[in-house]
């Protein structure tokens, strides 16, 4: 299956700073998170993608249409969350979805009945007949992501879909990020600083820095450790366990966090585990096969593009 | 509650059922769905730009109240086409003509006009009378009336898109730079219409009733269009100005006063500058009745003064003049320049200010 978005050796400089270097990427559907430090060049790949600015080299396509060259039928496709707080002066909630809903052709009566369903999904009740300045943050939130959906588009970008929600808030709205995706068959690129949103749905993860792509692999892919191990928290005193362990021949670490950490294939350590919690009469309070951080990812990833 | 039920407190009891809907229940609560519905066709865009200006700017208790004394002066008009007809249908009607005469202004291009009065042949300058009526209209009333309106309608409608970061919305869509401008070009032409082009056109139709046969049309035939074109030249450069400087500031104070600014100096500039003139070549207390009029005539008319293209105002007034036939190209090609190249900087400032927030 081709790749949703496709981008080669893209190259996108301001005068003498050059924001995007090179960037060769696909992206597949479901949910695709989008990281990066602060200035990496996240809101420029966005503005790329939608046409908005000029690439000074490469190539790319979203969907089947080609960057650059069909913008218009890109921006149709494609429903874009903007990170600042964008909206229409003086109109109330579902006069603004209304209207970005007629603005993607939908006719008017249609529009209207489409952005009250639309404002349901996103969780905007009564408030949707105020007028957009009287809302909180979380409101405009609800109402951007409600623009960014209300005409279908079958690839989302979103960014920073979950700042300033409460965290009940946030969660409700990864869950919408999670139905569209899921069950909608949406590509979702979830452009954000907050990385347990991003390994809490996130199918795969590009993570940019100064412009360069350092990592673009699926997040199964980046979580697997470079050494398998198991990772065993116990109730109580850890220390009999811990040499019953070493004495099967198993190589174990004690975690200055309290944890265990048992060096080889868990598939294989875990029946050791249990012989020797029930030989001890120890209580195992949870037992997982360990895996990289996705900080640790985005940490290593934002060192090596700075070296 | 049945709904054939005719009394008056069913009626309220049922209205005020909605009021009642708990704050947590939807108000059309189907979950997401796709869609696949038929779309509008594209070009349709900039038509829902132009709705919304035009309805929020509605919302203006300014406009509504001068959009209510709007067609006041069509009125007034309306009488001279009346009065104009009534004369050429029956001599005794004449008399009434006579003091107009004065008003005229001590052109050539009137002297055909005072010719016929004088001599009782009305129809012979029907054209010219009509045409004179209808640019009177744009030039004095109308135009005073179109900086107040774009003075009230043109200043949010772009600063407030730059304040409230509007066009990450606008550009996210299918729409072009060009769409977005035409659609708020357009609400502001709406309002233009409304007050200039569809009161003129319908003081031209009500000289065609008054007058004694369909015959009139084949003589006055062309004062439609020029009615179309004195409003493309009220509204484009004007609209263009008023957007541009929309355009150039996050407040829209700075850009109605701006726009208020460029009509008041360029007038103040024009009177003090033409009257010095004036007092330079003569004494006017020594002035007649008629040299009065044309004096204070002056000051509203064109002269040709190189100071005229200091006014917006004037420039306009004369190349509305051309459009209504009162004067040739070659007079008013200087004007016309003017207009047009305050139309194109206006629109490339527009461009570039519209795609400056992308570019960054």
């Amino acid at each position: 299956m081709s790749p949703l978005i496709d981008l080669i050796e893209i190259t996108k400089d301001y005068g003498r700073f050059r924001a995007l270097d090179n960037v060769s990427l696909q992206i597949n559907s479901g949910i695709t998170g989008l990281l990066g430090p602060n200035g990496a060049g996240k809101t420029t790949l966005i503005k790329v993608l939608l046409g908005l600015v000029r690439t000074t080299r490469g190539s790319g396509r979203l969907l089947q249409y080609k960057l650059g060259r069909q913008n218009r039928e890109i921006r149709a496709h494609v429903g874009y969350m903007p990170e600042d707080d964008c909206y229409l002066h003086g109109m109330t909630g579902v006069d603004c979805v209304q209207f970005v809903a007629q603005l993607s052709r939908f006719p008017a009566v249609e529009a209207l009945r489409r952005a009250h369903e639309i404002l349901d999904f996103c969780g905007l009740a009564q408030e949707r007949y105020r007028t957009v300045e009287t809302y909180s943050t979380g409101m405009r939130q609800k109402l951007r992501f409600a623009q960014a959906i209300v005409h279908d588009p079958p690839v989302l970008i979103l960014d920073e879909p979950t700042s300033g929600l409460d965290p009940e808030e946030r969660q409700v709205m990864l869950n919408r990020i999670r139905v569209l995706a899921r069950d909608h068959g949406k590509a979702v690129l979830l452009c954000t600083h907050i990385l347990p949103d991003v390994q809490s749905i996130s199918d795969a993860v590009v993570i940019l820095a100064r412009g360069k792509v350092q990592v673009a692999d699926s997040l199964a892919e980046l979580n697997r450790p470079t050494m398998p191990s198991l990772e065993v928290r116990l109730l109580g005193v850890a220390d009999r366990f811990v040499e019953a362990i070493r004495a099967r021949g198993i190589d174990i670490e004690v975690r200055t966090t309290g944890g265990l950490l048992l060096k080889g294939e868990p598939d294989q350590l875990a029946p050791e585990v249990w012989k020797a919690a029930n030989t001890l009469g120890v209580a195992v309070r949870s037992m997982t096969p360990s895996r990289n951080s996705l900080e640790e990812i985005f940490l290593n990833a934002v060192r090596g593009a700075s070296q | 509650m049945t709904a054939n039920s005719t009394s008056g407190s069913t009626i309220l009891e049922a209205r005020s059922e909605p009021t009642s809907l708990p704050s947590n229940r939807g108000v059309n609560n189907l979950g997401y769905r796709p869609w696949s519905e038929r779309l509008a066709p594209g070009w349709m865009r900039w038509c829902v730009i132009t709705e919304v200006g035009v309805k929020r700017a509605w919302q203006s208790r300014w406009l509504r109240r001068m959009m209510l004394f709007a067609w006041l002066p069509a009125v007034w008009f309306g009488v001279g086409f009346f009065v104009w007809e009534q004369a050429a249908l029956y001599p005794e009607w004449r008399q009434i003509l006579q003091p107009f005469l004065q008003g005229l202004p001590q052109s050539p291009d009137f002297d055909g006009i005072r010719d016929s009065i004088k001599s009782g042949n009305l129809e012979e300058s029907r054209h010219a009378v009509w045409a004179w009526l209808l640019q009177s209209f744009f030039r004095y009333p109308q135009a005073v009336l179109m900086v107040m309106v774009i003075g009230v309608i043109s200043p949010p409608l772009i600063s407030q898109d730059i304040r409230s970061r509007a066009f990450l919305l606008y550009f996210s869509r299918p729409l072009t730079r060009a769409e977005y401008l035409f659609g708020k070009l357009a609400s502001l032409w709406a309002y233009l219409a409304i007050i200039a082009t569809v009161p003129a056109l319908a003081l031209y139709l009500l000289g065609i009733l008054l007058s004694p046969n369909l015959g009139v049309i084949t003589a006055t035939w062309d004062l439609p269009f020029r009615i179309i074109g004195a409003s493309a030249v009220l509204m484009i450069p004007t609209s263009m100005l008023a957007l541009c400087f929309s355009s150039l500031t996050q407040e829209s104070r700075y850009a109605a006063f701006a726009w208020f600014a460029v009509w008041i100096l360029g007038w103040f500039t024009y009177v003090t500058a033409t009257s010095a003139e004036a007092l330079k070549a003569g004494n006017n207390a020594y002035m007649s009745q008629a040299e009065r009029m044309q004096a204070q005539h002056d000051q509203f008319e064109i002269k040709q003064s190189p100071w005229t293209h200091l006014s917006l105002y004037h420039t306009l007034g004369r190349v509305q003049r051309w459009v209504f036939g009162f004067a040739r190209f070659e007079d008013v090609a200087v004007s016309a320049a003017i207009l047009a190249a305050i139309t194109l900087a206006s629109l490339l400032t527009l461009y570039r200010k519209i795609s400056a927030p992308m570019r960054v």
